[in-house]
């Protein structure tokens, strides 16, 4: 007796894995198209020219602790709740994006390796993701990461540690010239297939013309790179078209996990965020609160999101009545730990935004004026 | 709970944040009304306004002491605001020692002429006691970095004294603010007055004149021959300084402050001839 001959499956790609200690982890590599490789790689050349001719007060080891300690926390809270090893693309890109906006007091550019502050990028990226996994009111994330990361380590740690990277990219024109050219045609490159450049576009239509409005009436502002104050079509070029606002709109509040899906509420989340920052930025007297005041607007546009969505969404079904006591339904809400804490990042990121703009430190820290303790 | 706690800290409640992160502003202190000494009388007392800038450390005299042989001197006042404080003796023959009253290390020991100062640390009443052969003089200043907001002198406020020039501060490798007046006294000299100033302190800074009406490097400062005026040992406040009778400010069309150890032009203010 013979035995049938086994049937042959042509065997499929091999996920690949690793075994430890007998036991198989599967792993997760990046996908060729993923965004989030793109992202990475304008981020990074951004980094370049930082570190070579835009003379950022970060250092490399700054850059490569924040994405280190990024990939670690994620790939770390993957593995634990999905026990496979996935590359930690999202921290790798939240650590990356503290590292390129968040500057700790007393680092020059030029210090390659300095570790000053080190523990505040730390800190930012681990508040980054904790945010990102702690705060899930409607089972995703509502906030973007980096930013509310950044919102809080910034308000919490305060001008006297850190300060966020300046509006103005230094005085070489060509080095200035070439990151432009990076963030739009990164910008073209990532948003187009992602569909966000009407987004990207409603926020920085309205968003230049209120900072024109606020110039035209005689704001202006202070910062450490500036001999006096910046104001009329200086305030207006420095705010509405620093290449730190484009990369803010193109790379930051343009992350597909917390805009809104559909494209008339990405409009209205493009418009909302512009209006909430040049709201907030109307009456900051300095930089760090203009940086605060930019950022902010997203923490609060990003709370907003839900809201966006079911005002824009099509009525699928007739709403339903309001029924006595419903309102009840906010109380009971608010007493889930993740909406309630979502309300307090909410609420307190633009607050505590309005009060930097009374802060005699930080007047004193953008004017110059603290001598050689100047945190900038 | 954390998050609340972390929401009041980053809005700063209660001066929390501060209380936790430190502050970059220095208490706000008042600023000293003199340069003490005999300045302290010649100048009319005016309110001493809270600041929060901080000056160069310069020094402020405190006191000058006289006596004969050996003795205890007056109780002289350090401020609380002293870094440290310094006394110098002089003395006309034989040796000379000075120690603060209780303590056995002495801070002057030596023959006349040849002592260094002596440096304390202690702030409130002081006395020291003195061991010398003849006469000796004491002179006692304390180190401190509070901006100096002087009156102008009453030579400034004559009838007869008309404003040369005046000029706004402008920055070149440092930052700064406030402005400058040159005044032409009753008698002929003239005297500069610096208001509301403020620029990056450093030691050994100095107040020029220059040829040139706006400079707006170092380099081209130094293209161009340069008068010196006065020490600028305090880098915050408003002050007074003379004009050294030889140099007419009628030749120079802006004010500079210049570090010559580092060769650095820190500020500049372009002069406006009064009509």
């Amino acid at each position: 007796m013979t035995a049938a001959p086994a049937t042959l499956v042509p065997p499929g790609p091999r996920r690949p894995e690793i075994v430890v200690r007998g036991q198989r982890i599967p792993v997760v590599l990046p996908r060729r198209g993923d965004p989030r490789l793109k992202l990475s790689a304008v981020i990074m050349t951004l980094h370049v020219l930082g570190q070579t001719v835009l003379d950022f007060k970060v250092s490399i080891a700054q850059i490569l602790v924040s994405i280190v300690a990024g990939a670690l926390i994620e790939a770390t809270v993957t593995y634990r709740r999905q026990h496979q090893l996935v590359w930690p693309a999202s921290g790798i890109l939240t650590g990356s994006g503290v590292a390129f906006i968040l500057r700790a007091s007393g680092t020059d550019h030029g210090d390659w390796w300095s570790l000053i502050g080190i523990g505040f990028f730390v800190v930012a990226v681990a508040l980054s993701l904790a945010f990102k996994h702690l705060v899930r009111p409607g089972g995703r994330h509502l906030f973007n990461p980096s930013n509310v990361g950044l919102v809080w380590a910034l308000l919490v740690i305060g001008p006297s540690q850190v300060f966020p990277q300046y509006l103005w990219w230094g005085p070489n024109a060509w080095g200035v010239a070439f990151a432009y050219a990076v963030i739009l045609v990164g910008a073209l490159w990532i948003l187009r297939p992602l569909r966000m450049l009407p987004m990207a576009a409603s926020f920085l239509v309205p968003f230049a013309v209120l900072i024109g409005v606020l110039a035209a009436t005689g704001h202006r502002f202070v910062a450490i790179w500036h001999d006096g104050p910046i104001a009329g079509l200086s305030y207006w070029w420095t705010i509405a078209w620093s290449p730190e606002l484009l990369v803010f709109v193109f790379f930051m509040i343009s992350d597909p996990q917390t805009a809104p899906r559909s494209p008339l509420g990405r409009m209205a989340y493009g418009t909302l965020t512009a209006l909430v920052a040049a709201g907030l930025t109307s009456f900051q007297p300095t930089e760090f609160g203009i940086k605060l005041a930019i950022l902010s607007s997203l923490t609060v546009s990003c709370a907003l999101v839900p809201l966006i969505e079911r005002l824009t969404a099509a009525p699928a079904r007739p709403a339903r009545p309001v029924r006595p006591g419903q309102a009840q339904g906010w109380a009971r809400a608010l007493r889930r730990p993740s909406v309630a804490a979502a309300v307090i990042i909410a609420l307190a990121a633009p607050l505590n935004t309005a009060v930097l703009a009374g802060n005699d430190q930080v007047m004193l820290i953008e004017r110059g004026l603290t001598g050689e303790a100047n945190a900038q | 709970m954390a998050l609340a706690a972390s929401a009041l800290v980053g809005g700063n409640a209660f001066g929390s944040r501060e209380w936790l992160m430190g502050s970059v502003t220095p208490e706000a202190r008042p600023a000293a009304v003199s340069r003490g000494g005999e300045g302290a009388t010649a100048l009319p007392s005016v309110p001493a306004t809270e600041t929060v800038l901080r000056s160069q450390p310069w020094w402020q005299e405190v006191t000058t002491l006289e006596g004969t042989g050996t003795g205890s001197t007056q109780p002289f006042e350090i401020g609380a605001e002293a870094i440290q404080w310094r006394v110098t003796a002089t003395c006309e023959t034989g040796d000379v020692a000075v120690a603060v009253a209780g303590q056995e290390e002495t801070l002057v020991e030596g023959p006349c002429g040849k002592t260094d100062a002596g440096y304390g640390t202690d702030t409130g009443s002081t006395v020291v006691e003195v061991r010398a052969d003849g006469p000796w003089r004491l002179q006692v200043e304390q180190q401190v970095d509070l901006p100096l907001v002087e009156p102008p002198t009453p030579a400034m406020q004559a009838p007869g004294t008309v404003t040369a020039a005046t000029g706004e501060f402008y920055r070149l490798d440092q930052r700064e603010t406030g402005r400058v007046t040159i005044y032409r006294l009753e008698d002929g000299s003239h005297a500069v007055r610096l208001d509301d100033f403020f620029v990056t302190p450093n030691v050994d800074l100095e107040i020029r004149l220059s040829p040139l009406e706006a400079p707006q490097s170092t380099a081209e400062f130094m293209s161009a021959p340069s008068v010196w005026v006065a020490p600028l040992d305090v880098t915050a406040g408003s002050m007074n300084f003379a004009v050294p009778p030889d140099v007419d400010p009628g030749q120079y069309r802006s004010v500079v402050i210049w570090c010559p150890l580092i060769d650095s032009a820190y500020a500049a203010a372009s002069l406006t001839r009064a009509s």
